[in-house]
């Protein structure tokens, strides 16, 4: 059980984008996409998340097709670049919101978000607006809020990008700590081998703007 | 030296807030403490309640808003989610479409839905709201719209991830990230609807009188002062509360709304639907009022215009065309000379100030908050005396629809205004540029877009004031609004017809003007 990738192409009007692209992703694993920026990274991901719809290919998430399932129904979380916090709620509730949608019983709820933002070290900001965040606090509630309706799969998408690098180091451990201890399936993409590495258990490379992955190297 | 001690008074830039505040205090602020103090005969505070006309008038002042107010927003929140988020063909001509209508004439407006309704609905509650609707919904586009073209896709993108559906979206993220806008938008539409005027002189009648008309009626055919003062008192009072509530967020200036990139969301066919349906209801008064200019009741005829160009006499139909023409056309011109700078000088000393500006803005904004009829009264009650008898002068009308087109001046430069950074200003000044150069080099050239609306804003607010005007008009200055009024208040068919023509003339320069003059920021 796991997401495949089957055959995946886009392009935007005449301009390809991706085609022909296969990748895996097995169950419990974090698989990284290193490539340059303008290589279609951010793009695989929406298609994963049914943000956009590919041109020909295949989601295959748990042995099951996502061609016809809307984003919403996909549980597919997933960590913006630049986080997209939810400006009109403060940090509690931008973990909570998925688990209101998923409608979870509110002490049961309850107890999730405390336990993440507990995991993401940031209990003491709960009742914050987000806008008093710093860029790696802010980073963490999007990583909680992704995590907390438990997605079957988690997208990160140039996760680290932004950050100075002292932080940017210690949040690349603590991504892979926290990826651990939630038996997390994940797929990230970056530009950056080095963050890939800290992170994801395998990796692959997406070499230019129109590719196919070329074989997947173990770390 | 010299130059030293004017840069020193250029810096307490508060000073320029002066004209504008003398403006509003000698056309609002005194009227209405006089109107207050003077003529009220005590025993009326209570008694004038009692009368039927006067509870009639309020509770159809009353109904008739909520129910407008209630129509309005609700399309309005349709439209202007679309507008702002997806993009379609025709989406440029339909933004101009439903933000112009909220500077045009309101008794040409009411002429345009005579024209295209059956007789039988002509003086309905129905044809109040449609009118309503058709001027109001500009201000949920104008001020929800900025709000909501500003929520990056991605935002939205990340609810769904979180596995909200379409609907759990936009009342988790999309309302609750508009809901100031909406409820200022609320509170601002409801507040037009309540003090309608113009609309209802044409499409009211009996038992469909508001507030407002009722004043007028005390006032001016009863000669009740008193108990159109109290009305007028009492109205002002409830409209201060709602408008309370309304200047509770900033989001509210009246901004065009400005096009900006959208994504590439394409419209679904029942969206495209209502789109079709909303142009038509835009359009179609505009063209039945073109079609009735040129009928009598059973034949095409060129009868009104004919009247109206002064070729053809008729009897009971004795103005001036021309003449009033060139009434409302200077008028326009000196209200928008006076509004201008006076509001910009304003929005100068008001702008990124906090604390201790905020009276100062409120009294300038006052006029907003208060119905021009309630002004008219007011104006009429106070200058009637010598050595301050105005009422004669001719430029007493052009002064009030400058105090009256002034916070809408105001509320289009604040942002233009707020948006020039202090440091430009310092890099000029290192730069050698002293307080007026820097003014006229740096500052004039930015401030453009916010003088074009301002100036586009004044003239059309003058050429189609209604409520103040009627109070203060003279014989040999009536307004081209008057003179609609005056046309539908009498009976057969030429002086409709004629009235029909001039509605026409009337919106028709209005949309130029405003068009011309504001073309980048409605288009």
């Amino acid at each position: 059980m796991s997401l495949i990738i089957d055959n995946i192409s886009f392009s935007y009007g005449d301009r390809p984008i991706l085609s022909g692209l296969s990748l895996e992703v097995p169950t419990g694993t974090t698989t990284a996409v290193v490539a340059p920026s303008g290589s279609g990274k951010s793009t695989l991901l929406r298609i994963i998340a049914g943000l956009i719809a590919p041109s020909t290919g295949s989601i295959i998430l748990d042995g099951k097709d996502l061609s016809r399932v809307p984003t919403h129904l996909r549980s597919i979380g997933m960590v913006f670049q630049d986080n997209q916090l939810f400006p009109h709620l403060n940090v509690y509730d931008n973990v909570m919101f998925g688990l209101r949608m998923a409608k979870t019983e509110k002490t049961i709820a309850a107890k999730r978000c405390r336990d993440l933002l507990d995991l993401v070290g940031l209990s003491q900001v709960a009742k914050q607006s987000v806008a008093t965040l710093s860029g790696g606090e802010s980073k963490r509630v999007a990583l909680a809020r992704a995590l907390a309706p438990s997605p079957r799969l988690l997208l990160l998408d140039e996760p680290l990008t932004g950050l100075d690098s002292e932080l940017h180091d210690r949040l690349a451990h603590d991504l892979q700590r926290i990826l651990h201890a939630t038996s997390t399936t994940a797929l990230l993409v970056t530009h950056s081998l080095p963050e890939a590495e800290i992170i994801s258990d395998s990796l692959h490379r997406l070499p230019t703007a129109v590719n196919s992955v070329q074989d997947g190297e173990k770390k | 030296m010299v130059s030293h001690r004017l840069e020193m008074k250029i810096r307490n830039v508060r000073i320029f807030a002066i004209p504008a505040a003398m403006l509003v205090f000698v056309t609002a602020v005194i009227p209405l403490i006089v109107l207050a103090t003077s003529v009220i005969d005590r025993a009326d505070i209570f008694s004038i309640w009692t009368k039927p006309p006067v509870q009639r008038a309020l509770v159809f002042s009353l109904w008739q808003a909520l129910l407008s107010t209630a129509f309005t927003i609700f399309l309005g929140v349709i439209a202007t989610w679309y507008l702002s988020r997806y993009q379609f063909f025709g989406r440029r001509t339909f933004i101009a479409l439903v933000t112009v209508p909220f500077v045009l004439p309101t008794v040409a407006v009411g002429a345009a839905f005579i024209a295209v309704l059956p007789k039988a609905l002509h003086h309905s509650t129905l044809a109040i709201v449609l009118a309503h609707i058709f001027f109001n919904i500009s201000i949920v586009v104008r001020t929800v719209g900025p709000r909501w073209n500003s929520i990056d896709d991605q935002l939205i993108d990340s609810a769904r991830t979180l596995g909200a559906s379409p609907l759990q979206t936009w009342r988790h993220v999309i309302m609750p990230l508009g809901k100031n806008a909406v409820f200022s938008a609320t509170a601002l539409t409801f507040f037009m609807c309540f003090t309608s005027y113009g609309i209802i002189t044409i499409l009211g009648g009996p038992g469909l009188a508001t507030l407002d008309i009722e004043i007028y009626r005390r006032a001016v055919q009863l000669g009740d002062l008193s108990g159109a003062t109290v009305l007028a008192i009492a109205q002002m009072l409830l409209i201060a509360i709602a408008f309370l509530l309304w200047s509770r967020s900033r989001s509210t200036e009246l901004i065009a709304f400005r096009v900006q990139a959208v994504s590439h969301r394409r419209l679904s066919l029942a969206p495209k639907c209502f789109f079709l349906a909303l142009a038509a209801f835009f359009t179609v008064p505009l063209l039945a009022l073109v079609a009735a200019s040129m009928r009598t009741s059973h034949s095409w005829s060129l009868k009104g215009w004919k009247v109206f160009l002064g070729i053809q006499n008729q009897r009971g139909i004795d103005f001036n065309m021309w003449r009033a023409i060139q009434t409302s056309g200077k008028y326009a011109l000196i209200a928008s000379c006076i509004a201008l700078p006076t509001g910009i000088a304003a929005t100068y000393a008001l702008s990124n100030r906090r604390s201790s500006q905020s009276r100062l803005s409120a009294l300038v904004i006052l006029p907003l908050a208060i119905s021009p009829v309630v002004v008219g009264l007011a104006i009429l009650i106070t200058y009637d005396f010598q050595p301050f008898d105005f009422r004669s002068s001719w430029l007493l009308i052009p002064v009030v629809h400058a105090a009256i087109a002034l916070p809408f001046v105001m509320r289009s430069a604040l942002p233009v205004v707020d948006g020039i950074p202090n440091d430009l200003r310092s890099a000029a000044s290192t730069l050698g540029a002293g307080p007026w150069r820097r003014f006229f080099t740096v500052e004039l050239p930015l401030l453009k877009p916010a003088i074009s609306t301002g100036l586009a804003f004044s003239m059309a607010m003058s050429l189609g004031e209604f409520g103040a005007t009627s109070f203060l008009t003279r014989r040999e200055s009536r307004t081209i609004p008057i003179i609609i009024a005056s046309l539908f208040g009498k009976a057969g068919e030429i002086p409709r017809t004629t009235g029909m023509v001039a509605s026409l003339v009337l919106i028709v320069l209005t949309a130029m003007i405003v068009v011309t003059i504001d073309r980048k920021s409605h288009i």
